[in-house]
């Protein structure tokens, strides 16, 4: 059975001032009904200012960012849509029409993207509301229904946020900003719209628990009928919020208190000229300027801080070796830390040092690792570093006396590794290691101590024959 | 005749007249006559302290505001810290303000006192006072007649000299009928002219506020006071500031354009037609040069205007859930705004889209047009203001008698120009007014021409 699936996200926009007044956005940060005034907590009388442009903005790079074309001279009304809810203090939100149309991501197109408001947000046990919430603009993008499984809208999602955070114009999802309306209908039945969803995985549940429903009516020869219902996240289920027939008329006007949007075409370019890379786009150039393979690429693309990151690093040292680096061991010791590349202290110019020593192989990779974790964690030049971890590279005579007296004091294994027991290399590696405290690289042990024990069985052959010589002339 | 309001200002700056006297004179005479002209709801306890405050500058020498010591009744639909904004209406009957209206706040910055709260037609859904949820207002200009409204607070404030200038609010004709009915002079500026923050909708796309004084000077010094723009604003004209005073005087109604149309006479009554032929007549002894425009769909915009007052009506009064302010206002409100609330929320439901509001919108355009089209060719137009004497109160008349109260005054609302009304003479006693409406921001032709026919009166 064909699946069909869109999406309607909100997501908030990371403005310092609300939309429609100069109250600030962190309403996660203060006290109930603080960052409020008249406007925002919709007091008789109050009107709304103009709409903060910053916000406009954002939502003109974030259109931009999904491939949408802009609707640049016209005017764009934004609406009153009327319902009846607590944490609607003046009975209505209001929404924009369109300001971009006919996008495109990951295979999905992109109807459009338009301008919101947040509501309060309303605490039905307590029957309180705290308006610090209310006015916080969002944005709301819409696909089309081209997504055709959970895991698919999954994927969808994880990189339609990615690609927002990005721009650096939206909430991270961590403080739980993603709220979906999700569309779902199977071949045969009827459109089935999901409320509530809050994040990703309940985005995936909802239409695992949807998909199964529908099948299983439809299989049985019910009806899928055009209804909206609503996702409970405790139960993991859906459940019918009202038909077709009850759907809410929300009685669209265009506010008469608000100037309809005309973006003109000088700003939506400004906008452009200076917005970041999308994530996708960046990721083809990297891989094209650095000749870094599109894994690595994909890798640093994640987090734009990241991939600033490198394109810094990369200047410094050679491409491919700062991408394995920022591929393998940065990703992971970040992932260890918890860390996001936002919170990376260190410069670019420490990482690049740190990588040049690994590449004229002053230091061991194992070592550069150690070092970088430290970097992460307490920001250092990479000498000092090293002086402090007692890493400093160990000098050539060092390693050879280490190297000496192993094969001296292990005469059992050297002997087997001269009968070909090939393993035994390991174990004497293992001895220096031991002996210079890790700081030798175990690639350059390993090449000398097969050249001591080379010489040591030439210098062996050599005196067999002279023995051998000496009794035939006897 | 009309320095009413400069002679008193005068007394107050040379100290003939001290503030507090004028306030508490003020005050005196509500005491008095108040409980049977009902024209304030709300006094405000601090008036006399403020008139202190303003002769204490006075004495000191300090330079006062343009307003400094006159008593301002203020329309209880406008947001004063401390003072309840009824509207009128048990939704609100418990509601105190906790914040000035931008208007209230420029004509405190000029030494106005805000001396209460003006009665008015519950949530100014109405065109005779007699909406009001807490009492009808008495018309003193001719008692047992209705004031008109809904500034009906206003108008009979000033009839009666309660106070000296009032903030109206005019949606459809609001300051204008009162203005007409009660004798006094009345302005509703060109829409986009006086910032609206503060004020509780009615319509927001037509809502004005303005003054209402007993002479033109009056009204003139009130709307320099509050007009111009704000950052704090959205919908507003790129206007900085106005300034009228200097400028009222000089030839009069010499050499103006003034346009009349046959429109008017087929609308109203012959009585008060008769008043407003008279003051055209003097106009045109005045110098003015008196052409004819046309203005054929005229009518139109009074049943356009009720479609579009009762979709933006019903829309302001969501937040009215009962929730915050403990009454919802379907539950307590009066039969007119029941009325509107229930033909916005019936004609702006999704499936009458495009058959009424919207067919509303376009015959606003057309009206605009016209208005337009005609004072391209003429400076300000003038006519009637109420095609119809006042009734009696407690008369019961039909709600679409009611509504034709507006005929003449809702088309300035709906193409957004501005109009004044000055008394131009009475049937048995009762005031008619002259409506003069001028362009967008033509206010000094509406005060010039106002000011000609006070002059010479």
């Amino acid at each position: 059975m064909k699946v069909k699936i869109g999406f309607e996200i909100h997501l908030q926009l990371a403005t310092e001032r609300k939309m429609y007044c100069d109250c600030p956005t962190n309403y996660q940060d203060v006290h109930p009904n603080t960052n409020v005034c008249p406007i925002c907590t919709g007091m008789p009388g109050s009107k709304p200012l103009s709409p903060n442009e910053r916000v406009v903005d954002a939502a003109i790079e974030i259109a931009f960012m999904l491939g949408c074309e802009v609707i640049t001279d016209q005017t764009v009304y934004i609406q009153r849509k009327h319902y009846d809810y607590p944490d609607l203090p003046s009975g209505y939100q209001r929404t924009s029409l369109p300001i971009a149309l006919g996008g495109e991501l990951q295979g999905v197109r992109i109807r459009e993207v338009h301008l919101e408001e947040d509501p309060g947000q309303y605490d039905p046990v307590a029957g309180t509301v705290d308006y610090n919430r209310s006015g916080v603009p969002l944005v709301e993008v819409v696909t089309e229904p081209d997504i055709r499984s959970p895991e698919e809208a999954r994927s969808f999602l994880r990189t339609l946020t990615r690609v927002l955070e990005y721009t650096g114009k939206v909430r991270p999802e961590a403080g739980g900003a993603m709220r979906a309306d999700v569309n779902i209908s199977l071949e045969g039945g009827g459109r089935v719209e999901v409320k509530n969803i809050n994040s990703v995985r309940g985005a995936y549940r909802a239409l695992k628990f949807e998909i199964l429903r529908q099948r299983e009516k439809l299989k049985r020869g019910e009806v899928v009928v055009r209804e909206t219902r609503a996702y409970l996240e405790s139960q993991m289920i859906t459940v019918s919020m009202r038909g077709k027939e009850l759907e809410e008329d929300y009685r669209y006007i265009p506010d008469p208190d608000i100037f309809p949007l005309i973006l003109d075409k000088a700003r939506v370019e400004t906008v452009k000229k200076q917005m970041v890379e999308a994530p996708h786009l960046r990721e083809q150039r990297l891989v094209k300027q650095y000749r870094i393979s599109p894994a690595a690429a994909g890798v640093i693309v994640s987090e734009r801080e990241l991939a600033d990151l490198f394109e810094a690093v990369a200047k410094e040292v050679d491409p491919k070796l700062a991408a394995t680096w920022f591929q393998t061991k940065l990703k992971k010791v970040l992932n260890y830390m918890k860390l996001r590349a936002a919170d990376i202290k260190f410069t670019p110019n420490q990482l690049a040092r740190l990588l040049q020593m690994v590449g004229r192989k002053r230091v061991t990779p194992e070592q550069g690792e150690l070092v970088l974790r430290e970097l992460v964690k307490e920001p250092a030049e990479p000498e000092e570093l090293l002086r402090k971890l007692g890493l400093a590279p160990l000098e050539r005579a060092e390693l050879e006396a280490a190297v000496a007296k192993t094969l001296k004091e292990n005469p059992k294994a050297v002997e087997d590794y001269l009968k070909g027991r090939k393993e035994a290399l390991n174990f004497l590696a293992g001895k220096v290691m031991k002996l210079t405290r890790g700081r030798a690289d175990p690639r350059r042990i390993s090449k000398l101590l097969r050249a001591k024990l080379r010489g040591k069985g030439k210098r062996r052959k050599i005196s067999r024959r002279k023995a051998r010589s000496r009794v035939s002339r006897a | 005749m009309g320095r009413e309001t400069l002679e008193k200002l005068d007394a107050i700056r040379r100290g003939e007249l001290s503030a507090v006297e004028n306030v508490q004179r003020a005050l005196e005479r509500i005491k008095k006559q108040d409980k049977r002209i009902k024209a304030f709801i709300e006094l405000n306890p601090n008036a006399l302290a403020e008139a202190e405050a303003i002769d204490r500058m006075l004495k000191r020498g300090e330079r006062v505001g343009k307003l400094a010591g006159l008593a301002i009744g203020v329309k209880s639909n406008l947001n004063v810290t401390g003072l309840r904004a009824t509207c009128a209406s048990r939704t609100l009957e418990d509601y105190v303000s906790t914040y000035d209206a931008e208007v209230v706040k420029r004509v405190r910055a000029e030494g106005g006192i805000v001396v209460g709260m003006n009665n008015m037609d519950e949530f100014a859904c109405g065109s005779s006072g007699e909406t009001s949820a807490f009492s009808p207002t008495d018309n003193p200009a001719a008692p047992g007649h209705i004031p008109g409204g809904s500034s009906s607070g206003g108008g009979a404030s000033i009839a009666a000299g309660l106070c000296d200038l009032c903030l109206g609010t005019d949606t459809g004709g609001s300051i204008r009928n009162p203005a007409s009915h009660c004798g006094v002079v009345g302005v509703k500026p060109t829409y986009g002219l006086v910032p609206r923050q503060g004020l509780i909708d009615l319509g927001m796309s037509l809502d004005q506020i303005g003054p209402i004084a007993p002479d033109v000077q009056g009204a003139a010094l009130l709307l320099e006071t509050i007009a111009g723009k704000t950052p704090n604003e959205c919908v507003m004209l790129d206007v900085e500031r106005v300034s009228y005073m200097s400028r009222l005087e000089g030839d009069g109604a010499k050499g103006m354009r003034i346009g009349i149309s046959p429109k008017f006479a087929e609308l109203t009554d012959p009585a008060v037609m008769g008043i407003i032929d008279g003051a055209v007549e003097k106009l045109r002894e005045l110098g003015a040069e008196v052409v004819e425009v046309e203005l054929p769909n005229l009518e139109r915009g009074l049943p356009a205007y009720y479609l579009i007052v009762s979709v933006e009506f019903f829309s302001a009064t969501r937040k009215f859930d009962g929730r915050k302010y403990g009454k919802r206002i379907e539950e307590v409100c009066g039969e007119e705004v029941l009325r509107r609330i229930l033909r916005g929320r019936y004609i702006s439901r999704k499936e009458y889209r495009g058959k009424y509001y919207q067919r509303a919108l376009q015959v606003r355009t057309l009206i605009r047009q016209e208005l337009m089209r005609a004072l391209e060719r003429v400076d300000v137009i003038v006519g009637p203001t109420v095609p119809k004497l006042p009734h009696k109160i407690g008369e019961k008349i039909s709600v679409s008698a009611m509504y034709a109260y507006d005929y003449l005054t809702v088309p300035a609302n709906l193409a957004g120009i501005c109009g004044g009304v000055i008394k131009a003479g009475d049937v048995s006693g009762i005031p008619v007014g002259l409506q003069i409406q001028g362009k967008v921001l033509g206010e000094l032709d509406v005060l010039k021409v106002m000011r000609a026919l006070e002059a010479a009166a």
